[in-house]
């Protein structure tokens, strides 16, 4: 479990987080999305315990990040990507892992194994002799995955996996992330990609000096907006619109000529009730489904930005 | 302290280092100039050129030496003396062993280990001899010290402080590719993420820049050892290298001047905030070992084993302090978050 209660972290007179509360249970991907110097990565170096707090409690596996004893047994337990991978560029990708894995303290009959079958998962086993100096942006992040993962840590912390990335290369890192998610390993992910957030994460919080929502993304949407049901028609005349608004749990109905956009309680008591209603009138239905709010909406929304 | 953390992270480092062309080229370069081409340049040329000394030829006597008595105003010829004191006196064609010379006048004589002042003394061969206020002309030294002999001692301790320059200078070089490279490669985050310990990591760096510093040194010394014996035995008679002095300069004080040079790189490259400022200032270490050049050179005191023996004690101190400091200032969150 990551946890922390009121962190806060200044820089002189500039607050880079300001009392920070989160709860980020075992096993899940948790995605903290932003805009720049919004203090995500402050948080995330306050977590791996390269910076101290300024005030305020932080834990991880429940080992306090400002005890140094302790500091030192979370850094055995996480893997670290930061914003930049941070490679030794002189080196090979194997000795840049097979560094990482010693220091890690990863037993020597595991360090061949392991370093192979990362290096096959993420497509770069064949260059595994080439200095990294002479990789792709996108090879080069991949191998910093790898180095984050090659002591197997409990705790994993991504800066931007993705950033910078041409898609085929993000497409890799979503994936493998994925299976990363369904071995149950708990994930931090600093991101501005917020459909990597969507798509990868059980609950993100939406960070700007200090947590303005956190939550799973439905739940985030839920937050602002009802639950809404979409219907496309051939055509929309005013009876059906009529029709629609006086039913029960229908909270409000919006028209164009062929959709009709449907505010309800509960879609799955209340869609029912709408295709009797429009089908009554004479409306030909070519669909019913729900309007999804995406993360974005959430997070322009709460920058306070308008679409 | 964990050493196999330490012996990774040294080895690491020493890994990247081999395929540092800017590196390699100080560490072979340096040595190689100063401790090879410079003593061929000077010295070869000194050798070449001096004539191999060529004393009288003296026709002296072999007879029983006349021994502890003192002779004044008169004169002697053909005659051994030892122990004796001389005030004076005009002498010819004597030899003269552990003897007092004052106010005389010697001629194609041979003096040997002896005191010879406010007096004259013309085409004679001397060894060892002490002259004070004295007229000499013509003058031949079998061994000793004649103008050319101290000369080249001077000249040879002059060089042997490149010994102790080379491994205080080079870390300031390698440092640089050291600490401060992993802040460029923006490699020191996910470092200073793992579970080394800053003692560790620090032992660990400066071990890495400490041992090929002073194995460069070392491997350098025995050529300049042989190529300067080579160069200058036949001008003065006798090998002047390895000396005593040197070899405490060396092996003892040169790694402890190393050390120095790399705790003031640790703490000066963790205190400021630009990369190029920690280097120029990171170059500032070499000065104790320059004062020590010019402390030699102007003669205040002689570099011998005990003085040699003291300054490695005074720098064995300042390393300690410096490594104690170094480990207490060592702070990786500054490092982190000031480091441009």
């Amino acid at each position: 479990m990551i946890e922390t209660h009121g962190l806060t972290r200044t820089f002189g007179t500039t607050t880079a987080v300001d009392s920070l509360d989160l709860r980020i249970r075992d096993g899940e991907v948790f995605g903290f999305i932003g805009p720049n110097g919004a203090g995500k990565t402050t948080t995330v170096r306050m977590l791996c315990c390269l910076i101290a707090p300024t005030s305020g409690e932080a834990y991880v596996h429940g080992l306090d990040v400002r005890d140094p004893e302790q500091a030192l047994l979370i850094r055995g337990k996480i893997g670290l990507l930061p914003e930049m991978p941070g490679l030794y560029d002189m080196l090979s990708a194997y000795r840049n892992l097979d560094f990482y894995a010693q220091l890690y303290d990863v037993p020597k009959h595991l360090r061949a194994e392991r370093i192979e079958s990362l290096l096959r998962t993420l497509e770069l086993w064949d260059r595994r002799d080439d200095a990294v100096g002479k990789f792709s942006k996108g090879m080069r992040q991949k191998i910093a995955i790898a180095r984050a993962l090659v002591h197997e840590p409990d705790y994993l912390f991504l800066d931007e996996p993705t950033s910078g990335l041409d898609p085929e290369a993000a497409l890799t890192v979503r994936n493998y992330l994925l299976d990363l998610k369904k071995e149950g390993r708990t994930i931090f992910i600093n991101t501005h990609n917020l459909d990597d957030a969507e798509r990868l994460c059980d609950k993100v919080g939406v960070m700007k000096t200090s947590l303005l929502a956190m939550g799973s993304p439905e739940e985030l949407a839920g937050m602002f907006w009802g639950r809404t049901s979409v219907v496309r028609l051939r055509s929309v005349t005013p009876s059906m619109v009529s029709a629609v608004r006086a039913l029960s749990g229908v909270t409000g109905v919006k028209a164009d000529d062929s959709t009709l956009l449907v505010d309800v309680t509960d879609p799955d008591d209340v869609n029912p009730s709408i295709l009797r209603a429009l089908v009554a009138q004479g409306g030909e239905v070519l669909s019913l489904g729900e309007l999804r709010r995406g993360l974005e909406d959430v997070y322009i929304r709460l920058m306070g930005g308008s679409r | 302290m964990r050493l196999d953390r330490v012996w990774i992270v040294a080895k690491k480092d020493m890994a990247e280092f081999r395929t540092n062309k800017y590196v390699m080229f100080s560490l072979v370069l340096m040595p190689l100039l100063l401790a090879l081409v410079l003593p061929i340049i000077y010295l070869a040329p000194f050798t070449l050129l001096s004539e191999p000394t060529q004393l009288h030829e003296l026709d002296l006597p072999d007879s029983e030496p006349v021994v502890g008595q003192s002779f004044s105003n008169t004169h002697v010829s053909n005659m051994v003396f030892e122990d004796c004191v001389f005030t004076n006196v005009t002498a010819e064609q004597c030899r003269f062993e552990k003897c007092d010379i004052g106010q005389s006048m010697v001629r194609s004589s041979f003096l040997g280990n002896s005191t010879f002042s406010h007096g004259a003394l013309i085409q004679s061969n001397v060894l060892n001899i002490t002259m004070n206020s004295t007229v000499a002309s013509d003058i031949r030294s079998i061994g000793g010290e004649s103008e050319s002999v101290t000369f080249l001692r001077q000249f040879i301790n002059f060089l042997m402080l490149f010994f102790i320059l080379i491994p205080a200078i080079i870390p300031t070089v390698i440092a640089s590719y050291s600490f401060v490279g992993e802040k460029l490669n923006r490699s020191l985050e996910p470092l200073l993420a793992t579970p080394t310990t800053d003692a560790e990591l620090l032992a660990g760096k400066s071990l890495s820049i400490f041992l090929p510093c002073i194995l460069v040194t070392w491997l350098t010394f025995l050529p300049f050892v042989l190529l300067v014996n080579f160069l200058v035995a036949p001008v003065l008679g006798f090998a002047p290298l390895p000396d005593l002095s040197w070899l405490i300069g060396v092996f003892l004080l040169a790694p402890l001047f190393c050390v120095m040079s790399i705790a003031l790189n640790v703490i000066v490259s963790s205190k400021v905030t630009d990369v190029r400022a920690s280097q120029q200032l990171g170059s500032l270490v070499v000065l104790p070992v320059v004062m020590l050049f010019v402390v030699s050179l102007s003669g205040l005191f002689d570099l011998g084993p005990l003085v040699m023996l003291a300054l490695t004690a005074l720098v064995g101190l300042v390393d300690v302090g410096i490594a104690y400091l170094t480990v207490k200032t060592f702070r990786r969150e500054e490092i982190l978050v000031r480091w441009k």
